[in-house]
């Protein structure tokens, strides 16, 4: 395997980490946390694991929609 | 594993990334998944450097379009197309969660 | 290498045309949609836009549309053939049923889109062309400056009605 084509995949994840820790706004952090995510998928599709990484990407955006129910008018 | 930095210079790395089971892109592929990767790059830029909250939405979309493509461009078998599929369904579903909990929710 | 990037940008002019056409006659930039849409609608507009222009970009941005259909199409036609693009068609009309959509733009557009893939591989364009080629394609629609895609949008959309 190419190992250069993973070094954006791991820019791209510093890079998000970084921007939802120093983010205020909630909404914002919970996009740059689905950015990371998205650029974690490569790196295990890269290892072979397919069924992992599908399950990664349903559970992922599922633990998002439970968490945004918190979010109603008036609590953060 | 070795392999040459674009043919110029000999460049030797062992990594655990070398698995039998995923061959590496080869040729024109190749060139296909940089010209993914250099658009995931510039988006993922874009929603950082996007200061309203519901305009970095659309550029999160376009990520999620390259980093598909890219999934099924390391993968030429019929599951890459399950894997490119359940990634893509699951980034729109979220990104409409949270554009219509940011909107005030579905009014009933 | 400029053969490749002659098909690839023949690949996004096609997947371009494509994806609007479906979108317009299946009425995307129609106001009053998903609660999601009609926001980044409003944000866009609040930005200087057209009002439906966003409409379509918030509807591509909330459930698969043709833009996602032809995507995964070209995805479904380079890793199994035509029936890969048919696989792919229905589990993006799943993918549709679960984002609360009760429109047929994706699997309309995937449908399409696996037929004209597949006749670009018969003409000598190989599907990861395709590929790169919608990438680009969405990234000129929603990637660059929100505003002007949106007249453009909008524009369309009026010679459409």
């Amino acid at each position: 395997m190419n190992e250069f084509l993973l070094l954006p995949f791991f820019l791209i994840i510093i890079a998000g980490s970084l921007y939802a820790g120093l983010a205020r706004d909630p909404y914002v952090k919970i996009i740059a946390i689905s950015i990371t995510g998205g650029a974690i998928m490569p790196l295990i599709i890269m290892r072979g694991y397919l069924d992992v990484a599908s399950a990664l990407a349903v559970i992922i955006p599922l633990s998002t929609v439970f968490l945004l129910q918190l979010f109603k008018k008036g609590v953060v | 594993m070795s392999g040459d930095l674009f043919g110029l210079i000999p460049w030797t790395i062992e990594s655990p990334f070398s698995s039998s089971y995923v061959v590496s892109p080869s040729g024109d592929v190749e060139i296909i998944v940089w010209i993914c990767i250099a658009i995931a790059v510039y988006s993922a830029f874009r929603v950082i450097v996007e200061p309203d909250v519901m305009r970095k939405l659309p550029f999160l979309n376009v990520f999620s379009f390259s980093i598909s493509g890219i999934i099924a461009l390391l993968i030429p078998q019929p599951l890459g197309i399950i894997a490119a599929v359940a990634y893509f369904v699951g980034s729109t579903f979220e990104s409409n969660a949270i554009a219509s909990t940011w909107a005030g929710g579905v009014e009933d | 290498m400029t053969m490749l990037f002659l098909q690839i940008a023949f690949a996004a002019l096609c997947c371009w045309f494509l994806f609007i056409t479906v979108d317009m006659i299946c009425g995307l930039p129609r106001n009053g949609g998903v609660c999601g849409a009609t926001a980044i609608a409003k944000a866009i507009e609040k930005g200087g836009g057209n009002i439906n222009g966003g409409t379509m970009m918030g509807n591509i941005v909330s459930s698969p549309d043709a833009s996602a259909g032809t995507l995964l199409a070209a995805c479904g036609v380079y890793c199994f053939g035509i029936p890969g693009g048919l696989i792919a068609t229905i589990l993006v009309y799943i993918g549709n049923r679960i984002c609360y959509d009760p429109g047929y733009a994706g699997t309309t557009g995937c449908f399409i889109a696996t037929f004209m893939v597949y006749g670009g591989t018969l003409i000598g364009i190989p599907a990861e062309c395709f590929i790169a080629g919608m990438v680009i394609a969405i990234l000129t629609i929603q990637g660059i400056s929100h505003r002007n895609s949106s007249k453009l949008l909008g524009w369309i959309w009026r010679l459409f009605r």
